[in-house]
C-alpha cells in the first residue's frame, strides 16, 4: 500500500529523517516507535504529504502504486481521506466546536464522494456505529464538547474512515486517553483494520500500546529507522542496542522488579542540531565501536526484519 | 514499625460547579472522597489513577495548597491545615514537591541556582556562601554540576530540568517528597534515569515519597505500596507485590492490562 | 520580518519627538514667548524655518516645546496610572476571592465613567492645568492596567514554578515580586507604549478644549485650537501641530505593535 525509499527530511535545525525505507502491505498493522525527536511524526506527516514547508524532502514515496515523490499539494489533496487518512493525539482540538458531530462526519461524504445529504446521513450513522459509539443517532445531533475524550476519538476515527481509506495513520491516538479507554480505542483500531483490510500505521512512544496494536514494528531514533521486524520478535529479541536499551529501560509490573534499579540508556536524546554523523545512537551506546560515530551502519537482516548496527555485520 | 511521617485521614474535597440555571445551584463536583493513607520515613506510596481520579487534588491537599472539606493531613503529627500560616511556612522545608512538566516548573527568567535556592531563602537561610554551597551540593546529588547553577532553564533538556526540579525539592533535606506525574512527560530512556535517581536519593536521605502517576508499570517499579483511585475514590489499596499479582478491582486489572501490553503479545497472539 | 519594520519606524518617530522635546528644554531657535506682531503669520524663511504664528512667535520653537509638554504629560500619566493599576492588578491576582472580585468590579465601574467628563470635573474643581490633565489621564489608565496585569498575573499564578515557590514556603508578596512581575513585564510594557499613544491624543483633546495647557505654555492641542480661527487664512498653522500629533501617536502605536510581535514569539520559544 505504502512504499517509502530512501526518504530524508532536512529541517533548518538538522536532519529530521535520514534515508528511511519502509513498506506497508494492504491490511498490515505497523507500529512506529520512537522518543521525542526520533522523526516518527515527521514520517507520518510525510506519508500524508503534510510535512512543514521548512522541511526539504528527498527520496521516494509511493502510495498504492502511485508515485508521490515531489507531488504538489494539489496532487496530494485528492488522495488524503480516500487513500490515506490520519488521526491525531488530541481529540479535543481536532473537532470544530461549533459543528454538530453528524455534520462533521457527513462533510467528507458530501464533499469527496458527492453523496446526497440523505445518503450521507445514513452512511455517517453507520460509520459512527462501526466505531462503537453508543447511541450514534443522538450523538449525531450533539456538539464536540458534549462528548468525552474517548467518544471524540471515536468520532475522529469515523471521520477518517468516511472515504474508506487504504491506510490509516494514527499518531499517538491513545496518549491523551485514560488507560481503559486507550485499550478500547487500540482494540477498535485493530478490529477496523482487520474488518476492512485497511493498513494501520500506529505511531507511539509507548511500547505497550504498540505491542497490543501491531504485528510489525519499526523503531526510530534520531531520524533513522534503526530496527524493523515482527512486533513479538523485536520485543522478545531486540537486536539493535537502542531497541534493547529502550525495552530494558521500560519498567514492568513484575513483583521481582519492585524497587530495583532500571537499566538505563546513558545521556539524553540529542537535539536535531547535534546528531552524530554516523550511527545516530553513537555516544549513548553501551556496545559502541570506534567507527560508530563516523560511519553510518548498513541495515543487516535479522530473524524477521532488519537492524542498522555495525555489530550485526556478518564476519567476512 | 516507625511512627508514620505522613498521615492522611478521610480527606474529602469538593469544587463548586458553575450554575446552569439562575435559581438552581448545581451540586458540587466531588473531586476526592474519604481518602486515607500513611507513609513511614523512607517508604514510597504510589497513587495511581487517571485524569479526574482526584490524585492531583490529593497532592494539592497534602502540600497544603488547598484546604480539605473534611479530614486532615498530619506531618510529624501536626495537622498542616490547622497550623497558622507562619508555622506552616516553618514546616515547609520538611515536605517538598516535584511537578509533571519540567518545562513549566522552573521560572524561565531565573537562573537555575536561584530557583534551587528558593526554598532555602524562604526558610530564612540567606548567607551567600551557604546558599551557594547548598545549591552546589543539591546539583551534584542529582547528577549535575555546580557550574550549572548559573545557567537558565532553556539551556537544559527535559530530563535535566527534571533533575533541577528534584534538586530544588531536596535542597532543604526534606523528610517527604510529593511527586505528581514527575516522569510522565519524559522519554522512556530518560524516565528510567530519573526513577533510579529518586530511588538513590530516597535511600541516601531516608525520604518518604508520595508518587502520583497514571502508569501502573512506573508506579509498580518504584513503590512499596499502591493506592488505586478512580473518580475521587480509593478503589483498591495494598502492597505492590500483592496488587500487581492479584489485582482485585476491575479497574486495577485494566491499568495492569495497559501497562503489560508487550507481555500480552509475547504470551499469546491477539 | 514585518514587525521589525514597524519597530524601527516607531522607534525613529518616537526618538525624534523625544529628542525635539528634550532639546527644547535647553534651547529653542527663538525664545518661546517672544511676540513679534509685525512679523505674524510669516511664511517659512531662514530665520523662522516653519514660519510664525498669529502672535509672531516662532512655530518650530513652539512645536518643540509642545513635544516636551505632550510627551512628558502622556508618558508621566501612563507611568503613574499604569504603576498604580499594575499594583492593584497584582494585588487582586495574588489574593483572589473577594479582594479580586471587589477590585475588578471597581474597574468595571470606572470604565463606565467617561474619562472626558472626569477631566472636565477635575478642571472645574481645581482649575484647568497641564497637571490636572495628566492626573485625569493617569486615572483612566488605572483600571486598564489593573485588568491587564491581573489577567496576565492569573496566567502566571497557575504555572508550576509558582506552585513550586509556594511549596518552598514563600509568601504571596515575595512570589508576586520574584516570579509574577518579571513574567508579566513584557505585556505591560507593550500596553504602556500603546496607552501613551492614546494619552497623547487625550492630552491634545483636553488642551484643545482649553482644559489642559494654559497660555502662554505651548502644547500641540492648544496650538491646534489657536490655529482653528485662522484656518482659512493660514492653514499651515493647524497642519504642523496636527502632523506632530499624528506622528507621535503613530510612532508609539507602531512601537507598541512591534514590541508585542517581538516579545510574543520569544516568550513562546522560551517556554517551548
Amino acid at each position: 500500500m505504502i512504499r517509502v525509499e530512501g526518504l530524508s527530511a532536512a529541517l533548518p535545525q538538522g536532519q529530521a529523517l535520514r534515508d528511511v525505507s519502509l513498506s506497508v502491505a494492504r491490511g498490515e498493522r505497523l507500529g512506529l516507535v520512537g522518543e521525542s525527536g526520533s522523526g516518527k511524526s515527521m514520517l507520518g506527516l510525510a506519508l500524508m504529504g503534510m510535512v512543514p514547508d521548512a522541511a526539504q524532502l528527498s527520496g521516494r514515496i509511493a502510495l498504492d502504486g502511485q508515485d508521490m515523490t515531489g507531488a504538489t499539494e494539489a496532487a496530494w489533496q485528492p488522495l488524503r481521506a480516500r487513500k490515506v487518512a490520519m488521526i491525531f493525539q488530541e481529540p479535543m482540538t481536532a473537532l470544530d466546536p461549533l459543528v454538530r458531530i453528524g455534520e462533521t462526519v457527513m462533510e467528507p461524504l458530501i464533499l469527496h464522494l458527492k453523496m446526497r445529504r440523505r445518503d450521507a446521513r445514513a452512511r455517517a450513522l453507520d460509520l459512527l456505529a462501526e466505531t462503537g459509539l453508543t447511541e450514534p443517532e443522538a450523538k449525531m445531533r450533539q456538539y464536540p464538547h458534549q462528548l468525552s475524550g474517548g467518544q471524540r476519538q471515536r468520532v475522529l476515527i469515523a471521520l477518517a474512515l468516511a472515504c474508506d481509506p487504504g491506510v490509516l495513520i494514527a499518531d499517538e491516538p491513545t496518549t491523551a486517553l485514560d488507560a481503559q479507554i486507550a485499550l478500547r480505542i487500540t482494540d477498535l483500531l485493530v478490529r477496523l483494520s482487520r474488518d476492512r483490510g485497511m493498513a494501520l500505521i500506529f505511531i507511539s512512544h509507548d511500547l505497550a500500546a504498540v505491542a497490543r496494536a501491531t504485528e510489525r514494528l519499526a523503531v526510530m531514533y534520531g531520524g533513522d529507522l534503526v530496527e524493523t521486524g515482527a512486533t513479538a520478535e523485536v520485543l522478545a529479541n531486540p537486536r539493535h542496542p537502542y531497541t534493547q536499551g529502550l525495552i530494558a529501560a521500560r519498567p514492568r509490573p513484575d513483583p521481582a522488579m519492585i524497587r530495583k534499579r532500571l537499566p538505563v540508556i546513558p545521556g539524553t536524546v540529542p537535539t536535531l542540531g547535534d546528531l552524530p554523523r554516523g550511527c545516530r545512537f553513537a555516544g549513548r551506546c553501551a556496545a559502541e565501536l570506534p567507527r560508530c560515530a563516523g560511519t553510518r551502519p548498513a541495515p543487516w537482516p535479522t530473524a524477521s526484519g532488519q537492524a542498522a548496527c555495525h555489530l550485526l555485520e556478518p564476519a567476512p | 514499625m516507625t511512627a508514620p511521617l505522613l498521615i492522611a485521614e478521610g480527606l474529602r474535597k469538593t469544587y463548586p460547579r458553575p450554575r446552569r440555571r439562575l435559581l438552581r445551584a448545581e451540586p458540587p463536583l466531588v473531586a476526592l472522597e474519604d481518602a486515607s493513607f500513611a507513609i513511614a520515613p523512607g517508604e514510597t506510596l504510589g497513587i495511581v489513577g487517571e485524569s479526574g481520579s482526584g490524585k492531583t487534588t490529593l497532592a494539592r491537599l497534602v502540600m497544603g495548597f488547598e484546604r480539605p472539606d473534611a479530614g486532615c493531613v498530619r506531618l510529624d503529627g501536626q495537622d498542616i491545615h490547622a497550623l497558622p500560616p507562619r508555622a506552616l511556612q516553618r514546616l515547609r522545608p520538611r515536605f517538598q514537591m516535584i511537578f509533571q512538566d519540567p518545562y513549566g516548573s522552573l521560572d524561565p527568567r531565573r537562573q537555575v541556582g536561584w530557583s534551587i535556592a528558593e526554598p532555602l531563602r524562604a526558610a530564612g537561610i540567606t548567607g551567600r556562601t551557604s546558599l551557594r554551597d547548598r545549591v552546589a551540593e543539591a546539583l551534584e546529588q542529582v547528577g549535575l554540576s555546580a557550574a550549572d547553577a548559573a545557567r537558565y532553564p532553556h539551556e537544559f533538556s527535559g530530563g535535566q530540568r527534571q533533575r533541577i526540579a528534584i534538586a530544588r525539592a531536596v535542597v532543604t533535606r526534606p523528610a517527604l517528597l510529593v511527586a505528581d506525574e514527575a516522569v510522565s512527560a519524559l522519554d522512556v530512556s530518560v524516565r528510567a534515569q530519573i526513577l533510579n535517581l529518586l530511588m538513590d536519593l530516597q535511600e541516601a536521605m531516608g525520604l518518604g515519597l508520595l508518587f502520583i502517576g497514571h502508569d501502573m508499570a512506573v508506579i509498580a517499579a518504584l513503590c512499596d505500596s499502591i493506592l488505586v483511585m478512580q473518580e475521587g475514590r480509593v478503589v483498591e489499596a495494598g502492597p505492590t507485590a500483592r496488587l500487581i499479582t492479584a489485582p482485585a478491582h476491575p479497574y486495577t486489572r485494566a491499568l495492569m492490562d495497559a501497562a503489560r501490553g508487550e507481555t500480552l503479545t509475547r504470551g499469546a497472539a491477539p | 520580518m514585518r514587525h521589525r519594520a514597524s519597530l524601527i519606524l516607531g522607534a525613529v518617530l518616537v526618538g525624534l519627538m523625544a529628542a525635539a522635546g528634550l532639546v527644547s528644554l535647553a534651547w529653542t531657535p527663538w525664545p518661546l514667548a517672544e511676540i513679534d506682531v509685525l512679523n505674524k503669520l510669516a511664511a517659512p524663511s531662514a530665520a523662522h524655518p516653519l514660519g510664525t504664528d498669529g502672535l509672531g512667535r516662532d512655530l518650530l520653537s513652539r512645536l518643540m516645546a509642545g513635544a516636551a509638554n505632550s510627551l512628558s504629560v502622556a508618558a508621566g500619566a501612563v507611568l503613574l496610572g499604569g504603576g498604580i493599576g499594575t499594583g492593584l492588578g497584582l494585588l487582586a491576582s495574588a489574593w483572589g476571592g473577594r479582594v479580586e472580585e471587589a477590585l475588578m468590579r471597581l474597574c468595571d465601574l470606572s470604565f463606565a465613567f467617561p474619562a472626558l467628563l472626569f477631566a472636565i470635573m477635575l478642571a472645574a474643581a481645581f482649575g484647568p492645568s497641564l497637571l490636572n490633565t495628566g492626573l485625569a489621564i493617569a486615572f483612566i489608565n488605572v483600571p486598564i492596567f489593573a485588568r491587564v496585569a491581573r489577567g496576565a498575573a492569573n496566567q502566571v499564578w497557575v504555572r508550576d514554578f509558582v506552585l513550586a515557590g509556594r511549596a518552598a514556603g514563600r509568601g504571596r508578596a515575595a512570589i508576586s515580586r520574584d516570579h509574577i512581575v518579571p513574567n508579566i513585564a513584557a505585556p505591560l510594557i507593550v500596553q504602556a507604549t500603546i496607552e501613551i499613544a492614546t494619552a497623547i491624543l487625550a492630552e491634545a483633546a483636553l488642551s484643545y478644549l482649553g482644559l489642559g495647557a494654559q497660555p502662554p505654555a505651548a502644547s500641540w492641542g492648544r496650538m491646534l485650537a489657536e490655529a482653528q480661527t485662522l484656518l482659512w487664512v493660514a492653514p499651515m498653522q493647524a497642519v504642523w501641530p496636527g502632523l506632530c500629533i499624528t506622528a507621535a501617536v503613530l510612532g508609539f502605536g507602531l512601537l507598541g505593535d512591534g514590541l508585542r510581535d517581538w516579545a510574543d514569539p520569544r516568550l513562546v520559544r522560551r517556554q517551548a
